[in-house]
């Protein structure tokens, strides 16, 4: 072997600096990309949560409690009548859990299909509870914990529902960028547009042949999910392919409208950071919504990720049919589908012009 | 008339930021001929061929193809053949399949596809490697599917960015007479070349520099645009003699050593010359269109 020569190291870092130099978008993403992924990860992680709906149903008694949950601004409190009437609400989603209070003693209803939103109420009941204790010193007051969904849940089966989505979106997005650049390089993408093929039939037929992907992946992933890891499949494997298929749809379409800002599959591989990470970090798979800072939180809305986590929890956790997602998910994925769509169409024709 | 045209343009501009890349260009080509353009690198021949199937659009000008006005050629798309200089070919796809999807696009029926594929394949010799990934052949391979992917829905007119790149000499003259009997059911073929023998094959010559049609014509009429002429190198015994003898009679002469070399303006001149000197050996040089082109380019 040749013994290593300084001087050609020396040759070799230059031209890597001199290239990068080169690539402001590289040099953009070096500084930058850590700033905004150090950002979003550090409000999640934060732990602190807002926006938490917590019922209350008030039967006397308590008042240190009740005062304590009321002054907890994190929570929006929803004054409710009976028992019944906020488990009806936290079985439809509206709520994230409810708080009983009766002279007799305390009964907490949790969601648990996410934990740290059920930790979180349990942990503000003990601690008005403690505080109340502090107050009637002797006797003890039984708090009576109830989960709506998920009593056995563990942490993999809150998170895989949404992993199949992630994993779907992550992998249509980066492989119909990935093609679209190469429809342009070459040269098959100046072809269509010199043919009877039309733009919207061009992504049309990329929508429908990934489908089939789509479906084969996503269908693997679900036994994985299920059999492999043992998270509940409460619905209709068929309502969860659905949800899977439209996010996958959208993650083509976008894909495709982002291969227009790229040269390269290198630079495609930099989208990573920039579109697929926010979106795991804000869409609720890993951290709930509530504990995304607010000013932040109307970016998770427009995110596809959301809705289809959401809808896939729904209809894998807690056994919702497709009437029961189709607002606001699958209407929320529709929209995004769409919008894409015309953008992806809009730009082949632009690029030529 | 744009009717009287497979393309017409008149006075076209195109320009890329501040660089003019179609400068006022004027260009008629007719029915049923192989025009052939030619420029060096830079002088807009690809930047025309594009804006011809409106894949940029024009500053200024107007253009009409096969009739139309150039904002009407995505109604005839199915009548253009266009082959770019990137192959425009699935490599993960087999020969076969490249063909199949390119008939597909033009919607041409099952039976006839299968007669088209064959016979394509046939004259770009690629049917024995109909199974092949495209993606495995040699570079003048790639390039003759690519050809016959383009000629696939019998188009009207051709439009050819370089098609014979990396295409073997004998391969070369059987696309060049397929192009020939095409033109000769009275389709268009609009071809781009660096290479002056093929040029010379075309019915019409357009010398493109700088954007602008720097000349025009049959490549008999171009050489004579240039004033070149045909040359005859006579070596004989008494150079000088023989020399002032002949021009006297008013023929334009140079004399390098032995040799006397001599501009005719007609083929027919060499016989009344042999009567008149008994040369040891001669050698009548042909003028060449790369040598007609250098010299318009200067002048211009």
């Amino acid at each position: 072997m040749r013994r290593p020569n300084l001087g050609r190291v020396g040759v070799v870092a230059l031209r890597v600096i001199r290239q990068l130099k080169r690539d402001r978008r590289t040099i953009g993403l070096i500084v930058f990309a850590p700033i905004v992924l150090m950002i979003l990860f550090g409000y999640a992680l934060s732990g602190d949560m807002s926006g938490v709906a917590l019922g209350l149903v008030d039967d006397g008694g308590h008042a240190a409690l009740r005062a304590h949950l009321v002054s907890i601004k994190d929570f929006d409190i929803l004054y409710l009548g009976s028992e019944s009437d906020a488990e009806k609400l936290i079985s439809e989603g509206k709520l994230d859990g409810a708080v009983l209070l009766q002279p007799e003693g305390v009964r907490v209803l949790l969601d648990a299909s996410s934990l740290q939103i059920s930790g979180t109420i349990a942990a503000a009941v003990q601690a008005g509870m403690s505080r109340e204790g502090a107050s009637r010193a002797g006797t003890e007051i039984p708090i009576i914990t109830r989960y709506i969904f998920g009593y056995d849940l563990k942490m993999m089966d809150t998170v895989g529902p949404a992993i199949l989505g992630l994993v779907v979106f992550f992998f249509t997005f980066i492989n119909a960028a990935i093609a679209f650049i190469r429809e342009r390089s070459q040269g098959t993408l100046e072809k269509f547009m010199v043919s009877p093929l039309s733009q919207v039939e061009i992504v049309s037929g990329y929508v429908l042949g990934f489908s089939l992907f789509t479906l084969l992946q996503s269908a693997t992933t679900l036994v994985v999910v299920t059999f492999g890891f043992g998270v509940p499949l409460r619905g209709s494997a068929l309502t969860a392919l659905a949800v899977v298929l439209l996010l996958g749809a959208g993650a083509l379409v976008l894909g495709s409208f982002f291969s227009n800002f790229a040269r390269s599959e290198f630079q495609v591989v930099q989208f990573i950071p920039l579109i697929i990470t926010p979106q795991i970090v804000l869409c609720g798979i890993w951290w709930p919504l509530q504990s995304v800072p607010e000013f932040i939180r109307p970016f998770s809305y427009i995110l596809p990720l959301t809705y289809a986590a959401h809808a896939l929890r729904a209809v894998m956790l807690k056994g919702a049919g497709i009437g029961d997602i189709l607002y606001p998910d699958l209407l929320a994925l529709g929209i995004f589908f769409l919008i894409f769509f015309a953008a992806a169409t809009l730009m082949l024709r632009r690029e030529v012009g | 008339m744009a009717g009287d045209w497979a393309i017409s343009a008149r006075g076209v501009k195109k320009s890329f930021g501040r660089l003019r890349v179609l400068d006022n260009l004027n260009v008629d080509i007719p029915f049923g001929v192989t025009y052939c353009l030619l420029g060096p690198n830079g002088s807009g021949k690809t930047t025309f061929i594009r804006a011809i199937v409106r894949l940029l659009h024009l500053d200024g000008g107007e253009m009409s193809v096969l009739g139309r006005p150039v904002s009407e050629v995505g109604e005839i798309y199915s009548k253009i053949g266009y082959m770019t200089q990137h192959k425009a070919l699935y490599p993960d796809l087999t020969v076969q399949e490249n063909m199949e999807f390119y008939a597909g696009l033009y919607g041409i029926s099952k039976q006839k596809r299968e007669e088209r594929i064959e016979e394509l394949l046939q004259m770009v010799d690629l049917n024995e490697h109909r199974s092949r990934l495209a993606g495995m052949l040699s570079g003048g391979m790639y390039q003759r599917l690519s050809l016959a992917c383009t000629l696939i829905h019998e188009p009207q007119l051709l439009l050819l960015d370089e098609p014979t790149v990396g295409v073997d000499p004998r391969l070369r003259q059987i696309f060049w007479e397929y192009f020939k009997r095409l033109t000769g059911e009275g389709k268009t073929v609009l071809i781009t070349t660096h290479l002056m023998d093929e040029a010379e094959k075309c019915q019409v010559v357009g010398y493109m520099r700088a954007g602008r049609m720097a000349a025009e014509g049959s490549p008999e009429e171009i050489l004579r645009l240039a004033g070149l002429k045909p040359r005859l190198l006579l070596w004989l015994a008494e150079p000088e003699r023989d020399a002032a003898l002949l021009r006297g009679q008013g023929y334009e002469i140079k004399v390098d050593g032995g040799v006397v070399m001599l501009s005719l303006e007609s083929h027919a001149q060499i016989k009344e010359i042999l009567a008149q000197v008994s040369p040891l050996d001669m050698r009548l040089v042909e003028p060449k269109l790369e040598e007609a082109f250098l010299r318009l380019s200067e002048a211009a």
